[in-house]
């Protein structure tokens, strides 16, 4: 009788042992809101020097997530959007329409950005998309025009009708290659997980490049985490946290907004993007940094 | 001399148009001024990532000047509800644009007017709807 009560209080106690720890796996599996405090979420980046040690933290917030099957698969169908602020297309989607870039910067790059901003204003700017060069990440977040998503349980892509680029981040496990064998490339190498639809991802080998037109720059030690999700049917929402020791002093956090385009007659696709399909579209850079078209075609 | 053609208004106002939105700097195109025209659609090259519109312009004189201009690129001007097909070849067109500073003939559109009225603007498809 005894030794049956003691069996019986063992295996209480492990039940209630096992309850415990998977009431706290269940509160614990959490991510940020999608529209979490934007000062908390800032205050989120600075509590982690960078973006790997954020990964690791939301990873072991939401016990390293949960593989998606094709049963589980998010609906990311459809064609999205970003839309423009009153800045016009920003990195912080908070910045005013006369306001400077938000983000901490060290003092060079503090002083290119009012540079490149001044003469900006004075009409002297050259953007190397004129050129399609790929905006790469993180820029290519900021990009207006088509998006289209591709999930599927061990990879998803994030295609940007801008330049024809897309970013694979995969979901497989895997890690990114050893520091030594890393190189830059425009979108980098992006590995993630997903929890409760959303993905997580981490992403690092980035080239250098600027934020957009009237931003900052970033350099090649560029890392980002990144939490994409549905919040309604139409909506997809990023949250972005952008890790650069070179340039920033903490890391530079936003949201972006993509909207599902209404197409009831199923007329849009995402077309490829060539500068020189068209003569008339061929741009150059001239001697004072400003753009300027080379001959149009049509001219007479 | 190419400000002899047949330009029907040119102001020094700001319209409240959107800029044009484009993958280069757009400050060869001088956004203070805008210029109107009208002339005969030559062809329209409905191209990424921007598209043109060339139009010949005929001047008061008859001389004919072959203008471009500029616009957003198909899946934009889609979502504005102009198509490959509703400009075509050989069609009137009213065009108000903003003029190149260099004075070349080539401007970015603002919107136009087709000759049986129809209104468009390319810039609609910005918004995300």
């Amino acid at each position: 009788m005894i030794n049956t009560m003691t069996r019986i209080f063992h295996s209480s106690s492990a039940l209630a042992l096992l309850v415990l720890l998977t009431g706290y796996q269940t509160a614990n599996a959490q991510l940020p809101a999608a529209d979490a405090d934007r000062l908390a979420m800032i205050e989120l980046g600075k509590q982690h020097t960078t973006a790997e040690a954020l990964y690791a933290y939301l990873k072991t917030q939401t016990n390293s997530g949960a593989a998606l099957t094709y049963d589980t698969l998010p609906d990311w169908s459809g064609i999205y959007s970003v839309g423009f602020t009153a800045a016009g297309l920003p990195f912080d989607y908070t910045q005013g329409a006369t306001d400077l870039p938000s983000a901490k910067l060290l003092p060079e790059y503090y002083e290119k950005m009012v540079a490149r901003i001044e003469a900006r204003n004075k009409g002297i700017e050259f953007d190397p998309l004129g050129k399609c060069e790929p905006p790469g990440a993180p820029r290519g977040i900021s990009e207006p025009f088509l998006r289209e998503y591709a999930v599927t349980p061990n990879q998803t892509w994030l295609m940007n009708e801008v330049a024809a680029e897309n970013r694979r981040i995969y979901t497989d496990g895997r890690e990114h290659l050893p520091a030594e064998d890393r190189f830059a490339t425009f979108d980098g190498d992006s590995i993630g997980f997903w929890s409760n639809g959303a993905l997580v991802i981490h992403t690092n080998q980035l080239r250098e490049g600027m934020y957009q037109r009237g931003q900052p720059d970033y350099s090649a030690q560029i890392e980002l985490v990144e939490i994409m999700r549905k919040t309604d049917d139409n909506t997809l929402v990023s949250q972005v946290w952008a890790y650069d020791p070179v340039t920033l002093t903490e890391a530079w956090y936003t949201v972006k907004t993509y909207n599902k385009l209404t197409d009831p007659e199923k007329l849009l696709r995402v077309h490829y993007w060539y500068c020189f399909d068209n003569q008339n579209n061929d741009v150059q850079e001239q001697d004072d940094g400003s753009t300027q078209f080379t001959d149009f075609e049509f001219d007479n | 001399m190419r400000n002899t053609f047949n330009l029907l208004v040119i102001t020094s106002t700001l319209l409240s148009a959107a800029p044009l939105l484009a993958h280069h700097s757009t400050a060869m195109f001088d956004e203070k001024q805008t210029v109107t025209m009208t002339g005969t659609i030559k062809e329209f090259q409905y191209t990424n990532p921007h598209s043109w519109l060339i139009v010949d312009v005929t001047a008061a004189d008859g001389t004919v000047s072959t203008w471009g201009f500029e616009a957003e690129g198909p899946t934009t001007l889609m979502r504005s509800g102009i198509r490959k097909s509703t400009l075509p070849i050989g069609s009137k067109i009213t065009v108000t644009a903003n003029p190149m500073k260099d004075g070349r003939p080539a401007a970015a559109m603002i919107e136009a007017t087709l000759g049986d009225g129809t209104k468009i603007n390319p810039r609609l498809g910005l918004v995300p709807r």
